[in-house]
């Protein structure tokens, strides 16, 4: 009954907060290629150090790809491929999420794969998904027929909150987002992450991206600590 | 409607509650000193105290484990029962608690008491023909600043020990803090360096036992978090790597089997009273580990 109420909650409360504030167009999505750099630290890895390339192609107005590539100075690699149908609504715009995420965990010799279906509806202010997501790890050093090769974790709750400062076809934004994925994790549903993003349209073709990110843990039913943090910088370039 | 949206984040939110009162306060900040500090303690009063050695007097003995027992003052039969088997078993023997041994607060004196009955050495070199009980903390142990109480009572929650049978090594058992979610920098370095060094000396069996479960299989425990993914691939390499053969741990109170790169992951379900599916293992040592599960009395 709990859980229930809170899906409602999640579902409900951006509509009803944001709706009145639309105005129309999310800007050009166009063509785009990104790069960024980041510094992150966490209990486990220590310090290290991630470079991301990404590559946005909108094929039409109702179609979407993003491919997204992540190497880690901690000897993880992760790649993923997003397709995104979106359907245009009179306030905002719904979209459906297919995320496939493989994470090559070359320090442990594992992987970490993960396939995702979300649904999400995008105003100008808020944008929000909720979702399915299934694990698999892979251990890179058995036999495939053994069953000491896999452990799924069948189901997980995908969540992701985003609000902005501005309208999302804005020059700059600042956003603020509460989730447990982001470009290259999907962690376990009660493992949330905060991230504060910003961007500014330098000119019609290069975008500056910032952003930091902050997973604790034990948040739910454990005691809260911090975990680790992250902070990314970049530039966009738009066809 | 209104005072729902209020509620439920504290309802929802709450790491862990008092008896009877709501505090969400550990959703955002730790109640206590986070894991590097425990260790860092736990460690301190493991070097003042020495390595522990068990000499069980014979090569097959049986481990008593049990977890999340979650008394409260007021209901510990489950514990009571438990602690009353282990005292009636034959020797040689040991007992192992996975921690989450209260539920709220003002209670670890009262278990205290519990695990000590029966002239139990706890978490300490036993004396000859003295039963022993060893004891991992849970994340109700440490809620509401409640690390140094438990300290007070149980001195560690990071250490290992081993048996022997008149000198010949048998197995080792190593405690992981883990209650409240993390392993941390430096008792992951600790636990790779002991491990390293341990795998070589020929023990028969090695066992890991902490509290909170490595895998999230399904959501038998609704709203509990476990690790970070990161501390799960780390911690599971960790232990491949080095031969242990199994991890026991609580946290979640169901039963769960779990194999990966060669390490057996074996969730325990709760002691804890009045809840469904209450039982405790019987890990029989010997060349090969047997397992048995028994339920508690239903009321």
């Amino acid at each position: 009954m709990l859980k229930k109420q809170l899906f409602l909650f999640l579902l409900t409360c951006p509509l009803t907060l944001f709706a009145a504030t639309h105005q129309p167009g999310f800007g050009e999505r166009r063509y785009s290629v990104t790069g960024m750099a980041e510094y992150s630290f966490n209990q486990t890895w220590g310090h290290h150090a991630n470079f991301d390339v990404q590559a946005l192609m909108p094929f039409n107005q109702h179609f979407e790809m993003e491919a997204k590539l992540q190497f880690s100075t901690a000897n993880v690699h992760t790649g993923a491929v997003l397709l995104r149908p979106k359907f245009e609504l009179p306030v905002g715009e719904m979209f459906v999420e297919t995320d496939v995420l493989y994470k090559a965990v070359a320090r442990n010799r594992m992987s970490d794969m993960t396939a995702a279906l979300g649904v999400g509806y995008r105003m100008d202010y808020v944008s929000v998904t909720l979702g399915l997501f299934s694990r698999v790890f892979i251990n890179w050093d058995r036999s495939i027929h053994t069953d000491e090769t896999y452990v799924v974790e069948p189901f997980n709750l995908l969540y992701r909150l985003e609000v902005f400062c501005r309208p999302q076809n804005n020059p700059w934004n600042l956003s603020f987002m509460f989730s447990n994925v982001d470009d290259y994790q999907m962690e376990r549903m009660w493992q949330p992450l905060f991230m504060v993003g910003a961007w500014y349209d330098a000119t019609d073709h290069w975008r500056i991206n910032l952003g930091v990110q902050c997973k604790p843990t034990g948040m739910f039913h454990l005691d809260a600590s911090f975990y680790g943090a992250t902070a990314r910088a970049g530039f966009t370039y738009r066809f | 409607m209104k005072k729902i949206f209020y509620l439920l984040p504290a309802l929802l939110l709450t790491a862990c509650s008092k008896e009877s009162t709501l505090d969400i306060a550990g959703m955002f900040s730790p109640q206590g000193p986070t894991v590097g500090t425990r260790f860092e303690q736990s460690k301190a009063y493991n070097d003042s105290v020495g390595e522990i050695h068990l000499d069980m007097g014979q090569d097959d003995y049986s481990i008593y484990v049990c977890t999340d027992s979650h008394i409260t003052r007021k209901t510990h039969k489950n514990l009571d029962y438990f602690m009353a088997q282990y005292n009636a078993a034959a020797q040689p023997k040991l007992a192992l608690h996975l921690g989450d041994v209260i539920d709220a607060q003002e209670n670890i004196p009262c278990a205290d008491s519990i695990l000590h009955s029966g002239g139990i050495a706890v978490n300490c070199q036993p004396a000859a023909g003295q039963p022993a009980l060893f004891i991992t903390a849970g994340n109700h142990d440490i809620y509401f600043y409640q690390w140094d109480i438990w300290r007070s009572h149980f001195k560690t929650s990071s250490y290992w020990f081993d048996t022997n049978n008149g000198g010949k090594k048998l197995d080792l058992f190593v405690c992981v803090d883990s209650s409240d979610g993390e392993v941390g920098t430096k008792q992951t370095a600790w636990l790779k360096e002991l491990l390293a060094k341990k795998s070589k000396e020929g023990y028969r069996h090695i066992i890991v036992f902490t509290h909170t479960h490595l895998w999230k299989l399904d959501a038998s425990q609704g709203i509990t978090s476990n690790m970070a993914l990161e501390t799960t691939y780390e911690l599971t390499s960790l232990l491949g790597q080095y031969g242990v053969e199994g991890v026991w741990s609580g946290h979640q109170h169901a039963r769960q089997l779990v194999n990966f790169k060669g390490v057996e992951y074996r969730v325990l379900n709760a002691t804890k009273d009045k809840e469904k599916g209450q039982s405790y293992m019987i890990a029989e040592m010997g060349e090969t580990i047997r397992y048995t599960y028994f339920d508690y009395p239903k009321e």
